[in-house]
């Protein structure tokens, strides 16, 4: 009884929306990885920048998309020598 | 000029074959001129599922080594005027062909038929790149599973990548029953996922393996509900307006029988 009444008013959400969304996750994920060129380019912008602030080899620089939970989170992995000195007149 | 499609998917299983072999007849009972190649080189089935297999004399492979006229290797499909048959060699594999051989190929036919249907083998290797190098237009296959439409979104992003255009898709196996107790993607979900056109949904149907074992294409059998899916494919893919009509998912019978049935 108890089983379908659940059955009958339970929230438990369609398998059908459960495919569309872990769908659409897994095929954005997909189509940045099939486009590696887009992590290069933005390797080198990110690291042109960064060079006005730090010090450091652009070699050692590490990149990566990661899923978390439903969003992307880009994660860079910068290991600096030093910050260059910002304000000169100091 | 004719047009050359490639009927392509990523995964295998999904019914390239069976579209192309229906598609191709369709339109040739529409009274087109129409040639089907099957380009699954080693692994060739479009002429049995056509009922063609006892037929084949020659094949693409022995008009690429120069034993026979393109023409020559050419079956007529002797149920309806306009279709023939290119069919692929069984002994040979994908890679002793070159993609430029088969666009050749591919455009040489496209000369004298309205429309060259390219029966693609699954995967993204060189049989895909062999069945799409001389194809102007693509018909994407899949069903509503989560594998097929990510192997078919990596498919589209390679059509695209090689300036292949319009990309239209067909959405193969559908169950409106399974889409009504919320167990199946609908067409919107698949479409909002694939970010092409739809060409056609076709339903799950017994008639299609019936057909197959007979080698008599579905189409010739007015009633079925995959045979007039495919014949308005056809005439979607010769420029007619043709709706793609509500399947009939919600009736008001099936909303009661699926509002108890749902959460599956
Ligand atoms: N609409 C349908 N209803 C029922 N069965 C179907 C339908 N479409 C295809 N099938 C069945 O699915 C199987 C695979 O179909 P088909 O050979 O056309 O796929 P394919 O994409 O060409 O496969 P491959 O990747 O191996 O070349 C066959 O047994 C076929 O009869
Ligand atoms: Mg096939």
């Amino acid at each position: 009884m108890n089983i379908s009444i659940k059955r009958l008013f339970g929230r438990k959400p369609k398998s059908s929306n459960i495919a569309k969304q872990r769908l659409k996750l897994v095929i954005t994920q997909d189509r940045l990885d099939v486009d590696d060129r887009f992590m290069t380019r933005l390797h080198h912008e990110l690291a042109e920048v960064l060079a006005k602030y730090f010090e450091f080899s652009v070699n050692s620089v590490q990149m990566s998309l990661k899923q978390e939970g439903n969003s992307y989170v880009l994660v860079a992995d910068i290991p600096y020598k030093k910050f260059h000195d910002t304000n000169p007149r100091r | 000029m004719g047009k050359i499609i490639v009927v392509t998917s990523g995964k295998g299983g999904v019914g390239k074959t069976t579209s192309t072999a229906n598609l191709g007849t369709a339109l040739a009972l529409l009274g087109k001129t129409v040639v089907v190649v099957d380009a699954d080189v080693g692994l060739r089935n479009l002429d049995i599922v056509m009922g063609l297999e006892s037929r084949i004399v020659y094949t693409s492979m022995d008009v690429i080594e120069k034993q026979c006229e393109l023409s020559k290797a050419l079956v007529k499909d002797r149920r309806v005027d306009g279709l023939t048959l290119l069919a692929a060699s069984q002994k040979n594999n994908k890679d002793d062909m070159q993609p430029e051989e088969m666009k050749a190929i591919c455009e040489k036919l496209g000369e004298t038929h309205d429309y060259v249907l390219v029966d693609s083998p699954a995967g993204i290797e060189r049989g895909f790149s062999n069945a799409s190098a001389g194809a102007d237009e693509a018909i994407v296959v899949t069903t509503p599973d989560v594998s097929a439409i990510r192997d078919a979104d990596r498919i589209i992003g390679l059509l695209q990548h090689a300036g292949i255009e319009p990309i239209n898709l067909i959405l193969n196996r559908f169950s409106p029953q399974l889409v009504g107790s919320g167990s199946m993607m609908d067409q919107d979900d698949v479409l909002d996922i694939l970010n092409i056109d739809l060409l056609g949904i076709v339903p799950e149907d017994p008639g299609v393996i019936t057909s197959t074992n007979r080698g008599i294409p579905l189409v010739y059998e007015d009633a079925s509900p995959g045979s007039q899916a495919y014949m308005r494919i056809a005439r979607r893919v010769t420029g007619q307006r043709i709706p793609i009509p509500e399947l009939e998912q919600r009736g008001f019978l099936s909303n009661i029988v699926n509002w108890f049935t749902r959460n599956r």
